[in-house]
């Protein structure tokens, strides 16, 4: 599939596009990525549920969403207004959340895409994160290739594991059409006053800046090691704030990045980073930016 | 999202600031209303544009957000008041200096820019079948009641002012020389801010050092006491610590006053994204309550549905 840019927004950073309207027009991006999707409404946790950190801030929203009908009563005809390809970000604690959500988005037109977030905890494995072993990764992926077919099937991988290619290849390898990476790393912040928490959750996913280069080095390494031989593409994101930071994605082996925490600065910022990449090409003489992917210069 | 040059950032007293911002435009506000206010330099110091370029320096393209300051999110702050000239926007803000944010802001300079997202929030309401309101505000509650107190005073109701502080020197407000406060916490026109709206007020801080000793809510259970006003045609507004707006809210039901009150949150976007500033507000639905977000829902709630 072709977008016209390669911007997007990445997943609960954009609430349902209909709230940025007065910000900033939306329609510069090359596709729009929703908040996480599940079957029923979710309330999320208690406040607080941010806490800005040292570039970058922890959040643990807890999936707050509309659920599945409202999204589709509510949200989709908004959706439709913008003119942009669609992903859906879904989330579920079992797999048969996933397919009962992905299933209903078959019949959805400007839907063209599912985006699986698998760093939700699988209540059936006892708990543990669907992201964070191979197997499950396979396992959900294969489920939901059943269910996709209009749909392009993108998982989205969590950073928290010690090796992402294993989870990476496990995706690539049960079906999926594109990877996304990365989702925030669990992460905590201590009140050391009050000696408790700050986050009500206790831990929430840092994001912003300071993930960047380490988010960078892991789309160079699914690239180099399982995207780039298997010819799937990867949407790079994790602390996007400037072009400059964009393209690093691009040049490490991302074929599209997705801004988040930065639009909540400065919802502005995708015109500055898609006009920034617009120029650096020019300046250095790149057709396109598919000619930029993975194009890193090595020595030996 | 607008670029405002500083007119003018200066002190009040020990922790607060009045900042003046000037916008060729901006959109109509009301009361109670916030922006958020970027508290670092707009553009990053490393730009990918070949024209902003100097000439002699080509971009350094690892790193960007060394170059910037601190504080990476923007700041919430309250509209203090408003001023529409001919051909530019005035904003009022007065903040304390509290963490790194505002310890960044003190230091602008006039001519700087800053970048403002806004206006956000609701407002407070003006009820047309309540002419008298008193304004009740802590702290850094206390600016947002100026901008309230011009409102009032611009479809004719009246208003008196109620003001709570730790102490003198952390007071956001102009004391008019010849009227200091009164100690009794009867209402005087004893600050400029809200005097020049003809609204008078009633200053207390906790550790006795100007005007009233002790909390806010009780010089303003003693005008109450004395007011021979049917309560249903009275209002109350409060901004400030949430023991505060708690003891105000409480005071409120008990003499079937409506409230409403200006709740803070920890907030990342401020458009109503990211879910962040959740307040737990009473509802017919299950489980009787339902979460609202304070910067768009909010941040003005009626006091009556604020489950605390
Ligand atoms: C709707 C609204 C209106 C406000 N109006 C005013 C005002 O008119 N004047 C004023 O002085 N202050 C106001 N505040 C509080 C002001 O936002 C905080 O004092 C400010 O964010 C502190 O930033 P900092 O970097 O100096 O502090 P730091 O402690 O360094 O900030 C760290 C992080 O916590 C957040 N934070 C810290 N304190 C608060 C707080 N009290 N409320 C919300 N977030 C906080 C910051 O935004 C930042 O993300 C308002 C808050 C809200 C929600
Ligand atoms: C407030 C907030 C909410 C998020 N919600 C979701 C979500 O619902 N589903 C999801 O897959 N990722 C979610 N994310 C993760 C982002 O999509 C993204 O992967 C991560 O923040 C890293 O990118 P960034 O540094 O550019 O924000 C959320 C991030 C933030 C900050
Ligand atoms: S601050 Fe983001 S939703 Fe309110």
């Amino acid at each position: 599939m072709k977008l016209a840019n390669p911007l997007m927004t990445a997943s609960g950073t954009c609430g349902y596009a209909s709230e940025y309207s007065d910000f900033v027009d939306l329609r510069q991006l090359g596709a729009f990525v929703t908040k996480s999707i599940t079957p029923a409404p979710r309330t999320g946790n208690e406040y607080p549920r941010i806490i800005e950190t040292r570039a970058g801030m922890l959040n643990a929203i807890g999936l707050a969403n509309v659920g599945l009908e409202a999204f589709l009563k509510d949200k989709v005809p908004l959706l439709r207004e913008l003119g942009l390809p669609i992903f859906v970000n879904v989330a579920g604690v079992k797999v048969e959340d996933y397919v009962q959500v992905a299933a209903a988005l078959e019949d959805v037109d400007v839907v063209r895409g599912v985006e699986l977030n698998i760093s939700c905890p699988n209540v059936k494995a006892g708990g543990i994160q669907f992201g964070t072993d191979p197997a499950q990764v396979g396992a959900i992926t294969g489920a939901l290739r059943k269910v996709c077919r209009k749909n392009i099937l993108i998982v989205k991988l969590s950073p928290n594991v010690t090796d992402i290619t294993t989870t990476a290849r496990a995706a690539v390898e049960a079906g999926a059409d594109a990877l996304s990476l990365i989702n925030t790393f669990t992460a905590m912040a201590i009140d050391v006053e009050r000696r408790r928490p700050v986050l009500a959750n206790a831990t929430g996913g840092l994001s912003g800046p300071a993930i960047r280069p380490i988010a960078v080095r892991m789309v160079h390494q699914v690239y180099t090691q399982v995207a780039r031989a298997a010819n799937v593409p990867i949407i790079g994101l994790g602390g996007i704030q400037y072009a400059q930071d964009a393209l690093e994605f691009l040049l490490a082996g991302a074929s599209a990045v997705a801004i988040g925490t930065a639009l909540f600065v400065d919802p502005r910022c995708i015109v500055d980073i898609r006009d920034g990449i617009a120029d650096y090409l020019r300046r250095h003489l790149i057709a396109r930016v598919r000619d930029l992917v993975g194009n890193l210069q090595t020595d030996a | 999202m607008f670029l405002a040059e500083v007119v003018a950032n200066t002190p009040l007293c020990g922790r607060h600031y009045l900042l003046r911002l000037a916008l060729p435009q901006f959109p109509p506000t009301a009361a109670g209303q916030f922006v958020q206010l970027q508290c670092r330099y707009p553009q990053p110091q490393v730009s990918m544009r070949e024209a902003d370029w100097p000439a002699d320096r080509p971009p350094r393209l690892n790193q960007p957000e060394l170059a910037d300051h601190e504080a990476f999110l923007r700041r919430p702050l309250s509209l203090a008041d408003r001023h529409d000239a001919g051909d530019h926007v005035e904003l009022e803000i007065i903040y304390r200096v509290s963490g790194t944010g505002t310890a960044w802001l003190a230091g602008v300079q006039p001519g700087d820019r800053l970048s403002v997202l806004g206006p956000l929030g609701n407002a407070f309401p003006i009820r047309a079948d309540k002419p008298l309101a008193a304004l009740v505000g802590g702290g850094v509650g206390i600016p947002p009641m100026i901008y309230l107190a011009r409102a009032l005073a611009a479809v004719g109701h009246a208003a008196i002012a109620f003001t709570g502080v730790r102490s003198a020197e952390f007071l956001p407000g102009t004391l008019i020389s010849d009227m200091p406060p009164r100690s009794d916490g009867t209402p005087t026109f004893c600050l400029g801010e809200f005097a020049r709206y003809a609204v008078p007020a009633a200053v207390a801080t906790d550790d006795g050092s100007l005007g009233f000793s002790g909390l806010v809510v009780q010089p303003l259970e003693r005008w109450l006491d004395r007011q021979r006003i049917d309560p249903s045609r009275l209002v109350v507004y409060s901004c400030g610590p949430e023991k505060m707006m708690q003891a105000v809210a409480e005071l409120c039901r008990r003499r079937d006053i409506e409230c409403l009150l200006s709740l803070e949150r920890h907030m990342a976007c401020g458009m109503g994204t990211c879910q962040s500033c959740v307040v737990k507000i009473r509802s017919d639905a299950e489980p009787g309550w339902s979460f609202k977000l304070c910067c768009t829902d909010g941040p003005v709630f009626n006091a009556r549905d604020v489950l605390w």
